[in-house]
């Protein structure tokens, strides 16, 4: 049944590119794509520059996530750290971090270090905000249980306070994969001369339109099967600023708390 | 007693759930009848089908057998009015305009809505509180108010599952003083499901005892503890007795119950 | 007078730092510590920020970003609500359509740009209706999710109490969907700001994002500075100025309350 809906667009999608109801030359038909997804695949092009994003990917991830889960942590038991640092995040948050990039671009040069420092800025706030999330709002009373049962300092931030913290961590880092991959992307596609998002302007560029689809096809796809999940997991929690909870959907999403 | 028609006549009602393609019989052949103006209390096990028998006169769940009727005597009020055990208020409503619901639904006039609403509010006692919200409000008093919105619907009988059971022991107590005292003033037709028996004899001027799953009735008492009753009737020997005499029953019923749990 | 003393009794640090570090980097900048190139003098941007201003420039590309927002959110809201609803409501017609949106979903927002200038005239459109795309999958997801998790007693107790056909939605369903769609329309709003600058920086003359790379393109840096952040005050404005619109207008929701 939910493959019904799909296919039967793909049909239509396919017969009117075909009797040139809509222009082939701007929209070829999937079976074309297809092929040329096969193509591209075999010869090992799509599959190089992939492997281009992907490694950029996680480079950004690693250095977004071990300072962004220390700091956020850190904010949560150390109320003196998170009044200096939150002012920033708060003012950087909402900002479209592919703005960052002409400033990377100059400091950097234009290369590899720019482009994979602007990805990890999208994901560094989110795991912030959300590590942060999950320290402050874990059950208040766990902490009182832990200290009656002996658990100080140390022992007490282990044992209770980072496992306490642990689910909101792991949302965090998931959505700030999303984040990531989102602007990489957008990066690729301005700035970078391989990658994904550049394989798409530039065939954008040469109207090679067939070619320029199969990465759509591809990223769409791809996190289809890489997340699994079920239509009806898509959930929400309320959205809030930077100090409360976190909206967040469910893996795939990982754009949402982009600004918040 | 008169004989009139009773007020609520519920004649070999079954009902049959299925669930995970399988069917089960929760409630078999049930027959009984409430009079007017008779506060009819319906104690059970658990799993016995006593909110599902509620809900079938409710109207909100369809009986897979039998029949069910309700006097009208007044056209132009709803037949049965419910106040749930979870209140199931609405969130985003004050607690007058949850109180005026069902009579906004029914295309009652604003100023009509409005006495009415005062009326009933003042009846339990939430007056100072009919701007605010439910999530400000504490669990009993969001039970108020669920009592309120129904008595403002004036219905024909008036539908209660276990409205009092997510209180704490004290505040039932009190709630229960001041079911005894509104019953009283009003004099509706009352179909009360509760857990307690205790709750059931203070409430009730009968009480029906449904047995373990399938729920079928088991016995009917009649209760002849005097009106107008107050809290003090629980340290009455009538009452004692009445319900050491139930309560031997009812046992029989939930250890029935439970050892159907543990075999199933 | 006494209140804002309070206030910033408590706050000192959070107020002092950004203070602190402007001054720091003032001096650091001024004596060469800090390469003057890329991090120019807080004062000369501000000097640059009010020229711009000045001479108009700031606010004709400001107007060309918002104006763009504005349609993008308008259409994004308007759509997404609407679908939202209805397959919130529908469950054939959620079935039919989550499998679709599940694929098109993910696709990073820029990489609509492509086919959206196949669809519609190249220009204004084209970029309105790219930066609409993925915030209207997120309204719409945010809405779907909001009908469905209203509380299922709630809504028997409320047709029991006579509400049917159009009562039951106007006086249940919506109220009930209200917090969550709210949510979607806060995020989407984001979003559409950090999809609109990417845009804008690929093939806009003008806007704010235009106006960053522009800026980048002819090493004007103190330009790149102001242009950062007047992008950053609107994100600001446009995400605590919703979530403030909130308490207003959703008087009954609580908020997860802070704990530390």
């Amino acid at each position: 049944m939910s493959l019904a809906v799909p296919a039967a667009l793909l049909a239509l999608w396919e017969l009117c590119s075909r009797l040139a109801i809509i222009s082939p030359r701007y929209f070829p038909a999937p079976t074309t794509v297809g092929w040329v997804l096969a193509d591209r695949f075999i010869a090992g092009d799509l599959g190089a520059q992939s492997l281009i994003t992907l490694t950029r990917l996680a480079f950004a991830f690693a250095l977004a996530a071990v300072p962004g889960v220390l700091l956020g942590l850190l904010m949560g038991i150390a109320r003196p750290v998170r009044d200096a640092v939150e002012p920033y995040i708060a003012f950087i948050f909402p900002v479209p971090k592919i703005a960052l990039l002409p400033f990377l671009l100059i400091i950097l040069g234009v290369g590899e270090p720019a482009f994979v420092l602007t990805g990890a800025t999208s994901a560094f706030f989110q795991i912030v905000i959300s590590t942060l999330g999950g320290v402050q709002t874990m059950d208040p009373r766990l902490l009182e249980v832990g200290r009656n049962y002996g658990a100080h300092g140390p022992r007490l931030f282990w044992k209770v306070i980072l496992p306490a913290a642990l689910p909101a961590i792991f949302t965090g880092l998931r959505l700030g994969l999303g984040l990531a991959l989102v602007t990489l992307v957008a990066v690729e596609f301005i700035a970078a001369k391989s990658g994904l998002g550049h394989l798409v302007y530039r065939h954008w560029q040469m109207l090679s339109t067939p070619e320029m689809y199969a990465p759509h096809v591809f990223q769409g796809t791809s996190t289809d099967v890489t997340v699994p999940e079920s239509s009806t997991a898509r959930e929400s929690t309320s959205g809030a600023s930077p100090r409360c909870s976190n909206s967040w959907r469910n893996m795939r999403a990982g754009k949402t708390s982009a600004t918040y | 007693m008169p004989t009139r028609a009773p007020k609520v006549l519920v004649s070999e009602v079954s009902v049959t759930f299925e669930s995970h393609g399988r069917s089960v019989l929760a409630l078999d052949r049930i027959s009984l009848q409430a009079n007017a103006g008779e506060f009819l209390c319906i104690v059970g096990p658990s799993g016995s089908g006593k909110s599902t028998l509620l809900r079938v006169l409710a109207g909100l769940l369809r009986q897979s057998a039998g029949d069910v009727r309700i006097e009208a005597d007044r056209p132009g009020t709803p037949l049965t009015a419910m106040v749930f055990q979870e209140h199931a208020l609405l969130p985003w409503r004050t607690v007058r305009d949850n109180v005026t619901f069902g009579l906004e639904n029914r295309g009652v006039p604003r100023a009509e809505r409005d006495a009415r609403a005062r009326e009933m509010l003042a009846m339990v006692g939430l007056t100072r509180f009919a701007r605010h919200y439910p999530h400000q409000l504490s669990g009993g008093m969001k039970q108020r108010v669920g009592i309120a919105r129904a008595l403002a619907n004036d219905p024909e009988v008036l539908l209660m599952d276990e409205p009092l059971a997510a209180l704490d022991a004290q505040t039932r107590t009190i709630m229960q003083e001041e079911l005894l005292r509104i019953w009283a003033t009003l004099g509706q037709t009352v179909v009360y499901v509760t857990h307690s028996l205790e709750e059931a004899l203070l409430l009730g001027d009968r009480v029906v005892l449904l047995t373990a799953r399938p729920g079928r009735v088991s016995q009917v008492y009649p209760v002849d503890l005097g009106r107008p009753r107050g809290l003090e009737v629980r340290g009455s020997p009538a009452y004692g007795a009445l319900l050491e005499k139930i309560w031997s029953q009812l046992r029989d019923e939930v250890l029935r119950a439970m050892a159907e749990d543990r075999g199933a | 007078m006494r209140a804002l003393g309070r206030w910033l009794a408590e706050h000192w640090i959070a107020v002092g730092s950004p203070i602190v570090l402007l001054v720091v980097w003032e001096r650091a900048s001024a004596t060469g510590l800090l390469r003057e190139a890329f991090f120019p003098r807080p004062s000369t941007i501000v000097a640059h920020l009010r020229q711009l201003a000045a001479d108009g420039t700031l606010w004709g590309h400001a107007a060309a970003t918002l104006a763009r927002i504005g349609w993008a959110f308008a259409l994004a809201a308007v759509l997404g609500v609407g679908i939202g609803l209805a397959m919130g409501l529908w469950r054939r017609l959620r079935e039919g359509l989550d499998p679709v949106f599940a694929v098109i979903y993910p696709i990073p927002s820029v990489l609509f740009l492509p086919l959206v200038s196949f669809l519609v005239p190249p220009g204004e459109i084209a970029l309105v209706v790219t930066t609409a795309v993925t915030s209207f999958f997120l309204i719409a997801f945010t809405t779907t999710h909001g009908v469905r998790q209203i509380d299922r007693l709630v809504v028997e107790a409320a047709v029991h109490y006579g509400a049917r056909g159009w009562r039951l939605f106007a006086t249940v369903l919506l109220p009930g969907a209200l917090p969550f769609i709210f949510t979607g329309l806060r995020l989407g709003l984001g979003f559409a700001l950090i999809v609109v600058v990417a845009v804008e920086i690929v093939s806009a003359s003008r806007g704010l994002g235009a106006l960053l790379w522009l800026s980048w393109q002819i090493l004007k840096v103190e330009d790149m500075y102001a242009t950062f952040f007047v992008i950053a005050l609107l994100g600001a404005a446009l995400s605590y100025g919703l979530a403030a619109l909130r308490a207003r207008l959703l008087p009954w929701v609580q908020d997860v309350a802070e704990r530390r």
